[in-house]
């Protein structure tokens, strides 16, 4: 039970849920209508109702003209691509982000203060107009290279689509044509044969042994056999229905075509999937939050002034005028360039490491991700049944399940092993396709079923060259598996030219091979199967069941000369041979097996506090034992059915809270309310739903967000889809991902490996810390870029920053720290904790907000005015005479205003000096910065720990924001053109003992942080 | 999550303020308890209390280091500005316009000069800068000579000015078209016009526009020299009772009697074409009279 806390749900109060229910009930009644299961009768009615439905024939087909009249109703059979967002759209979508709003309502009050300046007849105030001017500017370039940014990895997905045009073998007047597949209607007849895409959904109306694929529908990893049966009332479980953009592994068939396009269930989901609204990123949230602060401190400071302005006797007009230049002046200009690139190199980051994002701010979802939903069939597993399992000489062996062979192999010298294998070996129809030489075994193609194909490849794999010693052992007769016998048989000459003996070995389903035993292959010694090898068998077998694996048995019988001669003429169908009293050689289970790197990077999701949940289409048995094996269902944990075997007591007596896992499947689910689905979601850490319809998948992820979760999902085929869109975070895999899981998604593991996913958390997350350490730096000098001004109104001084400075500081000097704060390594180990709270941790919060500004920028103020002080001082005006000099400073007829020594001054020369005095702030607010971006390098260890040099990004950043310094002030030039001036070396050095003081503070807060966790001063100074 | 993305409406957020203004339930008056309101105050009383008076050790210390007599640094006046009185500005520039047979007009002219030369009253002067200075040369003071720890100061008398200086006729010429106007340059401490003594600086006014305008161009003192004795300039607290040399320059406006004038102090050391400040070494300004 103390696990039990391991997973937080962050949970809402229930009254607020049901307030915003009743709202939202009319939007979502048409979302719920298409989330209903499909509801088609087309597989049950006959075949005779089917061709009056679609006035076709089974054996003519259509007529062509009534083929074009219904291509003309339906148009052609293909699913339209989901309405691209037009490019123009995407561009203005990165002009109206949270902050670029900020910045918009800003440039817009500048016009306005510009407007009214210009009015007054002042025309020497281009200030605003400037300012306006470069705040539409940052909006534009930002959104420019975000725009870039997303194009660049659209492309990349884009260039995985398959253009082949697909080919269908139609029957129409009664001949057979090729046709594209997309000229196809509803009523034609199509053949299909194994290897072929199934071109649109089809009733199957004749079939020859036909398997189809269908795990990007279903999830379900193994061919399913299409028949013309209806076997059952839901079409998607019904054998005579093989749908669209599946694959025919095998056999033949012919159907007639019941739904085209956009109408088919894959269709279906598509739309479903487009229906499907885009979820505000949770980085997107918390921008907006942060720009909520900033307007709202903004308004606060501007009104307040506004108000000390009208008090202090200031026109109305003019108070206004400070009103909105407070404002402005809260607004933090180099903020968005600095997230953008922020967000777009750890973008960069993680395409190095194979994940690409769609969108931008999908790079820190994955970070604060709680719940991870994953898809198992391609996702966690490789898709590819694999001989995991051997039972034999009494014994249970576990074969290597690698994808590259790595792992452990077993004992291989027993007598009973050399049978088995030959059994395995012979009793087999698979072969490889030619010319794969150079290909490693797993990764070679193989015509065959999956079991044989598993089979082949490990025999290949253990014994070597199958294909050679096939023709050692030359056939004699081949009896085929089908469903009633169970099993499946083949006779062999031995390769031993002396031993004239026929081998019969036989494979099939284990309680059907067993029933035909009399003796058992133990150590290479034939022994009597008695009642003890029953059980013994029994035990394994339902062992190897449980593990969700598909068991099958083998055994063989030396057939004796005397009744089998050479020549013996076989007959397959009269199976005029003995096959009973056989010798069992032992088991063979298969299973597709989890991906190496999977039960990894579960476990590390798990020490990061994200639960993974396994939503799969796939049986339950088989779900739970991938849960296990890769770790989602833990040792030891059990379910409610678990507990209720083990006791001996009812499920209905069990505590639902001791079941640490559960297992759904999509029948339960179909019954359960979202109450019921929450409450289970809650009581179970550990969840595997199994047999789920894509709509499901949306439901349960819907259910996870609900209880306050920001989900992942992950998954590959088309099922997946709507739950891709509904996530959070949309993750597909990129090889053997569907392009419509590709186009939900918002990121691509373009190595399909689910551990990439461990990597983008690591990097979300430090994107988060990261960014609240370059937004702490930003806001900082915020302060310091707004006290010049409130002092300038209340005291009367000479401005002492200008508008231009400020934007130096913002848009120039401080850009390139504030980035390379993104490079910083974590603090701590991040993969330890918990995922944050979205309603408490917050990237910005208030004691950021207060620590920055009113602590650090206020340091970073004084800092600003002592040298401002200094450098009018000794210039000649004394700080007592600076207050209240406003308006004589600032008049233009004013030509010998005498300063503090008596000495007289133009009011040209009164202006250089106020630009000497914007440069002495600039220069303050630059050497505090310094100071600002190495306490920003951690916020709880000491800078120490962490390294000065550690961060070279950093240490050139530095180097850069003062050679930039440097040329802005010393440049020839400038003076006149951006308000710098050449100022007296000393005057850099003024501010630097306020830099020592805001280094030594933010040390005693760290030490304080470290030392008290949970103290007053915790909660009060840790950001 | 989703409660966070929903758009709540006006009546919750306000709901949701409240909330955050007192929540009963944990006692809490925006978001602290009063205890940690105390608290958080006290700090930031005791912080903002500390950072004051750093910031004010700061700038006694800079004081300290201050020298009362001289500025550290001069960089800003390189050269000395020059205006011209009556200082009367039209849109932008100095516009000298007076109506003769208006008084009203030309009394606005001489209440300014009269305002202007106040402190150059020849009594006054004897009074507070009874000191007889060397003509022709600087006047280099190394010790404190003078009373309570100052330097003399040379008197500039307004009669030195001769017809300009408001005895002989008090409109200054502006009952007539022969207006007087009066050029002063600022003074910066130390600062010595030229580099050797023989030749003083002198105001030279020429007529940018309209020349035929002015048949006439009277300095005074003679030749609008200011004599070298007046510099260097000490500082206000050495030479406390200290008057800028002045000269007065008397236009004879004919025909339009209109003029776009510029005046020059000239001198070796005195720059005038900075672009960037019209006012130095010279003044422009438009005379113009009315009948």
């Amino acid at each position: 039970m103390s696990k039990k806390d391991t997973y937080d749900m962050f949970e809402m109060d229930g009254d607020m849920e049901k307030k915003k229910k009743k709202k939202k009930v009319n939007k979502k009644e048409k979302m719920e209508g298409m989330k209903k299961e499909i509801d088609i009768d087309d597989h049950e009615i006959t075949i005779d109702e089917l061709e009056m439905r679609y006035n076709t024939s089974v054996t003519k087909g259509l007529t062509s003209t009534f083929a074009a009249q219904v291509f003309e109703r339906d148009g052609p059979n293909e699913l339209k691509p989901p309405k691209g967002t037009p490019e123009y759209v995407k561009f203005a979508r990165q002009l109206a982000g949270g902050l670029q709003c900020l910045m918009w309502v800003a440039a817009c009050i500048c016009s306005i203060a510009f407007g009214i300046e210009l009015a007054k007849g002042n025309v020497n105030c281009f200030d605003n107009l400037y300012l306006a001017v470069v705040l539409i500017a940052v909006v534009v370039v930002t959104g420019c290279f975000g725009y870039y940014q997303e194009f660049k990895s659209t492309n990349i997905i884009a260039s995985f689509k398959n253009l082949v045009p697909q080919q269908a073998v139609v029957i129409r007047d009664g001949q057979k044509n090729v046709i594209n597949a997309y000229q196809l209607v509803v009523g034609d007849m199509v053949e299909i044969k194994g290897g072929d895409g199934i071109p649109a959904d089809i009733r199957i109306i004749t079939s020859q042994a036909c398997k189809v694929d269908n795990s990007s529908l279903t999830g379900e990893s193994e061919p399913q056999s299409r028949t013309p049966e209806c076997t059952h009332e839901n079409p998607l479980e019904t054998k005579n229905i093989a749908f669209f953009s599946t694959t025919c592994m095998e056999g033949i068939a012919t159907g007639m075509i019941i739904s085209t396009g956009d109408r088919t269930i894959i269709g279906r989901i598509a739309t479903l999937a487009s229906g499907v609204g885009n979820e505000k990123t949770p980085i997107a949230i918390e921008i907006e939050h942060f720009v909520d602060i900033i307007a709202g401190l903004a308004i606060f400071f501007g009104f307040t002034f506004f108000v000390v302005a009208m008090f202090i006797g200031y026109a109305f007009l003019e108070a206004m005028i400070f009103f909105m230049a407070i404002v402005v002046a809260y607004v933090p200009e180099g903020l968005l360039a600095t997230v953008t690139v922020c967000l777009s190199l750890t973008a960069k980051r993680l395409a190095r490491k194979n994940c690409v994002v769609k969108n931008l701010e999908a790079v820190e979802t994955l970070g604060s991700t709680s719940v991870i939903c994953s898809d198992k069939t391609g996702t966690l597993t490789q898709n590819r049944m694999t001989v995991a399992h051997l039972w034999f000489d009494n014994h249970v062996h576990a074969a290597d399940t690698t994808e590259d062979q790595s792992g452990k192999s077993f004992d291989q010298s027993s007598e009973t092993w050399r049978s088995l294998a030959r059994v395995a070996t012979l009793c087999n129809r698979a072969t490889f396709r030619p010319d794969q030489e150079g290909v490693p075994i797993p990764k070679r193609l193989v015509v065959g079923d999956a079991s044989e194909t598993a089979l082949l490849k490990f025999t290949e794999l253990s014994v070597g060259n199958v294909m050679d010693y096939r023709d050692r052992f030359k056939k004699a007769v081949e009896v085929p598996f089908n469903s009633t016998n169970k099993f499946q048989l083949s006779i062999h000459e031995l390769d031993d030219p002396l031993d004239l003996r026929y081998l019969l070995v036989m494979k099939g389903a284990p309680e059907r091979i067993l029933e035909r035993c009399s003796t058992i292959l133990i150590k290479g010694q034939e022994l009597p199967l008695d009642e003890q090898w029953s059980e013994a068998f029994q035990t394994a077998y339902m062992d190897l069941g449980g593990l969700g694996e598909r068991v099958l048995g083998f055994c063989h019988l030396y057939l004796s000369e005397k009744e089998v001669p050479r020549g013996y003429r076989f007959d397959a169908d009269e199976m005029n041979f003995p096959t009973s009293g056989l010798c069992f050689a032992g088991l063979i289970s298969m299973i597709d097996p989890p991906r190496a790197t999977v039960p990894g990077a579960v476990m590390k999701c798990r020490t990061a506090g994200i639960r993974v949940v396994m939503v799969t289409g796939d049986h339950p048995i088989t779900a739970r034992a991938i849960a296990a094996n890769v770790g989602i269902i833990t040792e030891g944990s059990e379910t409610v059915e678990d507990i209720a075997q083990r006791k001996h007591i009812p499920v209905e007596q069990v505590n639902k809270r001791d079941a640490r896992a559960c297992v759904i499947s999509g029948g339960q689910l179909k019954d359960m309310s979202s109450e019921e689905l929450d409450e289970a979601l809650r009581n179970h850490p550990e969840m595997v739903f199994a047999r789920t319809s894509p709509q499901q998948k949306l439901i349960i992820v819907e259910s996870c967000q609900r209880l306050g979760s920001i989900v992942a999902v992950t998954g590959d085929g088309v099922n997946d889809s709507p739950a891709l869109k509904k996530a959070d975070i949309g993750v597909a895999m990129g090889i053997a991902g569907s392009d419509a899981a590709k186009n939900a998604a918002d990121m691509i593991l373009l190595d399909d490996n689910f551990a990439s996913i461990v990597t983008g958390v690591e990097q979300g997350r430090l994107i988060f810390d990261n960014l609240k350490k370059s937004i702490a730096y930003t806001l900082t000098k915020n302060i310091p870029e707004l006290t010049p001004y409130l002092i300038y109104i209340t005291c009367s001084v000479p401005l002492p920053l200008g508008c231009i400075t400020i934007l130096f500081i913002e848009l120039a000097t401080d850009i390139y720290p504030s980035v390379s704060l993104a490079y910083e390594k974590a603090e701590s180990d991040i993969m330890n904790l918990k995922p944050r709270n979205p309603r408490r941790d917050r990237l910005v919060n208030e004691s950021l907000a207060v620590y920055s500004y009113f602590q650090i920028g206020a340091i970073q103020s004084f800092a600003g005015f002592t040298d401002y002080f200094a450098a009018m001082a000794q210039e000649g005006w004394y700080p007592l005479l600076c207050i209240g000099l406003r308006a004589h400073w600032e008049n233009v007829h004013f030509q010998d205003m005498q300063d503090s020594y008596g000495q007289e001054w133009t009011f040209n020369q009164r202006l250089y000096q106020q630009f000497t005095c914007y440069t002495v702030f600039f220069v303050s607010i630059e050497i505090c910065q310094i100071s600002d971006v190495l306490i920003r390098k951690t916020r709880r260890l000491s800078v120490f720990t962490q390294g000065f040099f550690r961060n070279k990004v950093l240490v050139s950043a530095i180097v850069f924001q003062l050679l930039l310094g440097n040329l802005l002030c010393y440049c020839p030039g400038m003076p006149n053109i951006f308000n710098f001036m050449p100022i007296r070396v000393q005057w850099w050095f003024i501010p630097v003992p306020y830099g020592i003081l805001i280094f030594v503070y933010d040390e005693i807060r760290k030490l304080g942080v470290r030392r008290h966790p949970g103290s007053w001063w915790d909660q009060e100074l840790y950001y | 999550m989703a409660a966070l993305k929903e758009k709540r409406t006006c009546g919750q957020r306000c709901e949701d303020f409240g909330h955050f203004v007192w929540n009963s339930d944990e006692g809490k008056l925006m978001g602290r308890t009063p205890e940690k309101w105390v608290y958080i105050s006290l700090y930031y009383v005791a912080f903002y209390a500390v950072m004051t008076s750093l910031f004010s050790l700061a700038i006694w210390t800079l004081m300290y280091t201050l020298d009362p007599y001289t500025p550290d640094y001069q960089d800003r006046l390189t050269s000395p500005g020059v205006m011209v009185w009556p200082d009367t500005y039209g849109e932008e520039v100095i516009e000298i316009t007076y109506n003769t047979s208006e008084k009203a007009s030309w009394m606005k002219m001489t209440k300014i000069l009269n305002e202007f030369l106040e402190p150059y009253n020849d009594t006054k002067q004897l009074e507070c800068n009874n000191y007889n200075c060397t003509k022709g040369k600087y006047f280099l003071q190394k010790h404190f000579l003078g009373p309570h720890h100052t330097k003399y100061s040379c008197p500039f008398l307004q009669s030195m000015l001769g017809p300009c200086s408001g005895f002989e006729d008090p409109t200054f010429g502006y009952n007539c078209s022969m207006p007087c106007v009066i050029i002063k340059m600022n003074r910066i401490i130390n600062y010595l016009p030229t580099n050797r003594t023989d030749v003083a600086p002198y105001v030279n006014c020429t007529v940018l526009e309209e020349e035929g305008n002015v048949a006439k161009i009277e300095y005074f003192p003679e030749n609008g020299n200011m004599d070298p004795s007046y510099f260097p300039y000490y500082g206000r607290l050495a030479q406390p009772s200290y008057v800028n040399p002045l000269v007065a320059v008397r236009f004879s406006l004919v025909g339009g009697k209109y003029a776009k004038i510029q005046c020059r102090v000239v001198s070796e050391k005195i720059s005038y074409e900075n672009y960037h400040d019209p006012y130095e070494g010279k003044v422009i300004f438009h005379l113009k009279a009315l009948k």
